[in-house]
């Protein structure tokens, strides 16, 4: 069964007295059940706004999205998703621990096992020893780690992380990795967009590219091992490649 | 599982109060209304007579300054403060609606707007008690009706911040906040010069807000008998229909507002 589902999708910003600006282009594909799919592009590419759509956050242009067969704007397809957004800062009013209940309680968990869900992933994600101090005290890694955390309530069968190791030293790195591998032995879907390539082509299954809003090269990363030096020589030959292709059919 | 409608609100209010708490702007207003009162009753030394009513007035006029400052801060900053700090996301990623965040955010303002009112007023009960000045149990009917009108107030506020900007809607909240004693005068005065068949000056009036409606510091100054019961419920009534116009409006917008 697909967790992820988008097909045709096209995101337009409107500009007042300007033409709109594209920023996802009829992009189309899928993630199965139990995969872990990096998410790929520069600055700019579409990747945030595609997540945008997958959360339901904004309707798109045009095309359809479905999260586990059912439109991703419908509330109950929510209830199966943990996100983490890119660079949250998170009240600086509230410690990690009530930052956990609120978000906790707002999934529909209370009581004991509440409680012992926040205990064990402020565990996980190394910020126990800080769980009761208030977050305008954390630094932007422990903010992170925070934001993993609240992603992470609930068991989601399906994660989608945006710049998911944005702030995180290298042993914050080796942790989150080791984590989401967790996440995956417990049967969950895992789709990221990350600039860090090392950490992408130590998890993911597959990987999809994109550039300019549309999707310019898939492939699973055994179909890549040996061909090239690196993830990132890999990456950036085809986002040349994609840019040339763009610029070639735009002429045309 | 579903999320009630209840359950977001309390996650959403308890986690306001402790912001509200936590943000210290209560702890100031408090200490400033203190000041004033203290200072107005300093005149007690000079021997002046009647200084009972000029201490209410100023109390009860320190209070309405600083508990609508205090409820258009913390009601046009409840949305604002979520897309500016990017937690709208893992908001809106939970099995809710918007219409139900917007509802959490209007009652968390009101709860909490509420709350700061009332340790206001119990502030200042307390300090005109130990100068000497009781109040009537009309006291208790103008919390009642400041209470409904903090509630209406956040209506707007939280409403008006889905349209604008978090500084405009503060500028704009507190222009009809406290101009709405105006618009009274003003209809007054133009009827006065023009006759009763001004009917578009009928029509202004009934669309502008009235937040000075729910103030009736005045009688509790001047130690009115209570009033009417029924004036209390057709004010509610008011605040329920302009307040829940304010909130719809507020919803269709939001509930397809790209965020951020």
């Amino acid at each position: 069964m697909w967790a992820i589902e988008v097909r045709e999708l096209v995101v337009e910003y409107r500009q007042a007295f300007r033409p709109p600006v594209r920023a996802v282009d009829r992009l189309s594909f899928g993630v199965r059940e139990g995969e872990i799919v990096g998410f790929l592009g520069v600055n700019g590419a579409g990747k945030s706004s595609t997540i945008k759509v997958l959360m339901g956050f904004q309707p798109p242009t045009a095309g359809e999205v479905r999260l586990f067969g059912q439109p991703a704007t419908d509330a109950r397809a929510r209830q199966l998703v943990g996100f983490l957004p890119e660079t949250a800062l998170y009240s600086p009013y509230l410690t990690p621990y009530e930052t956990m209940r609120l978000y906790g309680a707002l999934q529909g968990l209370t009581g004991h096992s509440l409680n012992a869900q926040i205990e064990a992933l402020l565990a996980a994600v190394g910020i126990a020893p800080k769980m009761h101090t208030l977050n305008r005290h954390l630094s932007k890694g422990m903010l992170q780690r925070l934001g993993i955390a609240q992603a992470l309530l609930g068991n989601p069968k399906l994660l989608i992380l945006d710049e998911v190791s944005s702030g995180l030293d290298p042993v914050g790195r080796r942790e989150l990795r080791d984590l989401l591998r967790l996440q995956r032995e417990r049967g969950a879907t895992i789709f990221f967009s990350s600039h860090e390539l090392g950490e992408v082509a130590s998890l993911c299954d597959r990987i999809l590219v994109i550039h300019r809003g549309r999707l310019i090269a898939e492939h699973t990363l055994s179909e890549l091992s040996g061909r090239f030096e690196s993830l990132e020589d890999y990456f950036i030959r085809t986002v040349q490649q994609g840019a040339d292709a763009l610029a070639q059919e735009v002429a045309a | 599982m579903s999320v009630s409608l209840i359950q977001v609100c309390r996650a959403l209010t308890v986690a306001g109060l402790l912001e509200t708490l936590r943000r210290k702007d209560l702890y100031v207003v408090l200490m400033l209304m203190a000041l004033m009162v203290l200072g107005a009753s300093t005149f007690r030394v000079f021997g002046v007579r009647g200084l009972e009513i000029f201490i209410k007035d100023t109390t009860f006029l320190a209070m309405g300054i600083f508990s609508t400052v205090l409820t258009v801060l913390i009601a046009a900053r409840q949305l604002p403060d979520e897309v500016q700090r990017r937690t709208i996301y893992p908001l809106l990623a939970r099995p809710i609606t918007r219409g139900q965040l917007l509802m959490g955010k209007w009652l968390t303002a009101f709860i909490t707007a509420g709350a700061c009112f009332l340790i206001l007023a119990g502030a200042a009960w307390l300090l005109l008690l130990m100068l000497g000045v009781p109040l009537k149990p009309i006291f208790g009917q103008y919390l009642l009706l400041k209470l409904i009108g903090i509630g209406w107030l956040c209506a707007l506020g939280v409403a008006l911040s889905v349209y604008l900007t978090p500084a405009a809607n503060v500028t704009l909240s507190l222009i009809l906040a406290f101009g709405s004693g105006l618009f009274n005068r003003l209809l007054l005065m133009a009827h006065w010069e023009r006759g009763l068949d001004a009917l578009w000056l009928n029509w202004l009036y009934g669309v502008l807000p009235h937040y000075d409606l729910f103030d009736m510091s005045q009688k509790v100054v001047y130690d009115w008998d209570p009033i009417a019961w029924w004036v209390i419920g057709a004010m509610a009534v008011y605040a329920l229909g302009s307040g829940g116009a304010y909130l719809l409006l507020g919803w269709l917008r939001f509930r397809r507002q790209v965020l951020g």
